[in-house]
């Protein structure tokens, strides 16, 4: 198969020899620069429709590869390997080997959804990438982003409490993800709202933050919330193939 | 009264122009070379046709039926016109059965022939009896057989269907696009979810031309009902392991080569010039185009006509066609047939 894209030339096959002689020639530098062998010998049928099984993903049969996703793409602009468009074609044939080489930017999606309103068939590809970062998590392919801590972190706090503190949020999500409380932006923020704040409501948020209000008769909607993540969770993992047993 | 108008083939812009002109009181003579009319959709076999869903032998079924019970149409079927002399309005026939007939006009609706996939033997037809054609589906469809791989009679688990087989390939000289394959194939790939569902269906495309209306009911369709799956690649051969069909080529949207197996593999066979076409050229004298279907004359002018005066044509033997406008283009030669012989040949619009 001779070399027609320079950019098929994979990083992780190159042999860099920095200094190598054989028979007085030396013949130092990238070696191996041949396409390893790359011939797709199956697809995966069961890839798409375990993606169109989570949320967000449901319509991505629909795509015909026009490419406005990835154009109108805020993270693409930035980095040009965030390409929504072939993801959803290698789910679309099951090339799982190929999208997993990519499932550390997956992820970076911002949710801007330019993608969802330029697409002409109206696949959802905002929701394709969610429904795909999802996908390599359940599958264990990639650790919970930081988006997804946050989130877990923020419904844990809802179905708990009925209602949401952001104080307690922030630093509980902090504490998870391991970062620093004292950062710039934050200790400015909160010099901001102290020095701008009425007193009345400045204590009213103190006392929220320490106390942990819970909405009243709140324990049976926490009971009904519960059980329908629970069977909510339960299907995904078994669309995807796995037990359903565990919950986070 | 004129001397009955003569059409040439009785598929659907014949049946169409026969009963077009017989409807307006004209008497016709279809002359078919077959020995049973319909033309394509029912000696090869169609199933539901495109865009109406019905099944083949009921809608051109409808319409033979109709031209055989009407008094004004004389059908001569395993017949050939061997000579055509004359002037509009007065022509003469001799038939292969050396018979000899007065016409006032003739109307030729001698349609196509299916492209041979013998042709292209690197697709492996004729070489692997899994590789099938569009028409043999059709025709495993309407038999109510089923959609089967010949070799064994086994339903397939993976189909792959091959656009452009025989059309839009300067290799072997058919530099046109024969219009309806796209749409037929995407028709036939949700008939083969609908019978198999547990089958994957892919189309192997260059582009998708499933034209006008065909879009969302056929194109769209079969994507996001049927989940049948389009690929961007031409094949480069179809070979065997012994057990199934490996198709392989370049799957051009990820930049990888492909060899993958499959259960039966379709070509979706395009629409060449009537094999007949030089003979039909030399006894009626009318000229062909470059690709060697008949030559139309100016449509702003001569709607339906050929470069002889009191010669018309109609369907698929200008170029590939779709039936529904075949059909049309039947009623309009009839149209333009009789205008010729109440008022004379047209003068030139331009």
């Amino acid at each position: 198969m001779p070399i027609h894209e320079k950019s098929l030339i994979r990083p992780e096959n190159l042999i860099r020899n920095e200094q190598l002689i054989i028979d007085g020639v030396d013949v130092s530098g990238d070696w191996s620069t041949f396409i390893a062998p790359r011939v797709i010998t199956d697809y995966n049928e069961a890839l798409e429709p375990e993606i169109a099984a989570l949320p967000g993903g449901e319509h991505i049969h629909r795509c015909w590869q026009c490419g406005s996703c990835s154009n109108a793409c805020t993270v693409n602009a930035l980095n040009p390997d965030f390409n929504p468009r072939y993801w959803i074609y290698l789910i679309r044939l099951g090339l799982e080997s190929e999208l997993l080489r990519d499932k550390d930017i997956i992820w970076q999606c911002v949710s801007c959804n330019k993608c969802t309103h330029i697409c002409p068939r109206d696949v959802d590809p905002e929701g394709v990438m969610k429904a795909t970062a999802r996908w390599l998590e359940l599958k264990g392919h990639t650790p919970p982003s930081p988006a997804m801590e946050f989130d877990n972190i923020f419904s844990a706090q809802v179905i708990t409490t009925g209602r949401i503190e952001e104080g307690r949020l922030l630093r509980k999500f902090f504490a998870h993800t391991g970062q620093k409380l004292t950062q710039d932006w934050l200790l400015g923020l909160v010099r901001g709202l102290v020095m701008r704040m009425p007193v009345g409501l400045l204590l009213r948020l103190g006392w929220a933050g320490v106390r942990a209000p819970r909405t009243r008769k709140w324990a049976s909607t926490q009971r009904a919330i519960e059980e329908f993540i629970i069977e909510q969770e339960a299907a995904q993992r078994v669309a995807l193939g796995l037990p359903p047993g565990e919950t986070r | 009264m004129n001397d009955p108008v003569l059409v040439l083939g009785g598929g659907p812009a014949g049946l169409s122009a026969a009963h077009a002109l017989a409807a307006a009181g004209q008497n016709v003579l279809l002359v078919d070379k077959e020995n049973v009319l319909g033309g394509a959709p029912i000696l090869s076999g169609y199933a539901k046709l495109v865009p109406s869903g019905e099944w083949a032998k009921d809608a051109i079924g409808g319409m033979v039926d109709r031209v055989r019970a009407d008094p004004r149409i004389e059908v001569l079927t395993g017949e050939r016109v061997m000579r055509f002399d004359g002037n509009p309005g007065a022509f003469n026939v001799a038939l292969g059965s050396g018979a000899t007939r007065a016409v006032s006009a003739a109307i030729l609706c001698t349609g196509f022939t299916h492209f041979d996939s013998v042709n292209k033997p690197e697709w492996g037809f004729g070489t692997y009896p899994d590789v099938v054609t569009t028409t043999q589906v059709e025709q495993m469809i309407s038999s109510g057989r089923g959609v089967h791989c010949p070799s064994d009679g086994r339903k397939p688990a993976r189909v792959a269907i091959l656009l452009c087989v025989g059309s839009r390939d300067r290799q072997i000289g058919r530099e046109w696009c024969s219009k309806i394959c796209c749409t037929v194939s995407s028709n036939l790939a949700m008939e083969i979810r609908e019978e198999i569902p547990e089958c994957s269906v892919y189309i192997y495309y260059m582009d998708i031309r499933t034209f006008g209306l065909y879009e969302d009911k056929y194109y769209w369709e079969s994507q996001e009902k049927h989940h049948v799956k389009y690929i961007k690649a031409r094949i480069a051969e179809v070979t065997s392991n012994g057990d199934r069909l490996i198709v392989k080529g370049e799957d051009t949207l990820v930049k990888r080569p492909i060899t993958i197996p499959f259960d039966l593999v379709v070509h979706a066979i395009g629409m060449d010039p009537n094999v007949d076409n030089m003979t039909i050229s030399a006894v009626f004298d009318v000229q062909l185009e470059k690709h060697g279907y008949l030559a139309k004359a100016s449509s702003y002018s001569a709607m339906c006509g050929t470069s002889r005066p009191g010669v018309f044509t109609a369907g698929a033997a200008t170029g590939p066609e779709t039936i529904d406008d075949s059909i049309a283009q039947g009623q309009a030669a009839a149209m333009a047939a009789l205008a010729s012989l109440r008022t004379g040949l047209p003068q030139a619009a331009e």
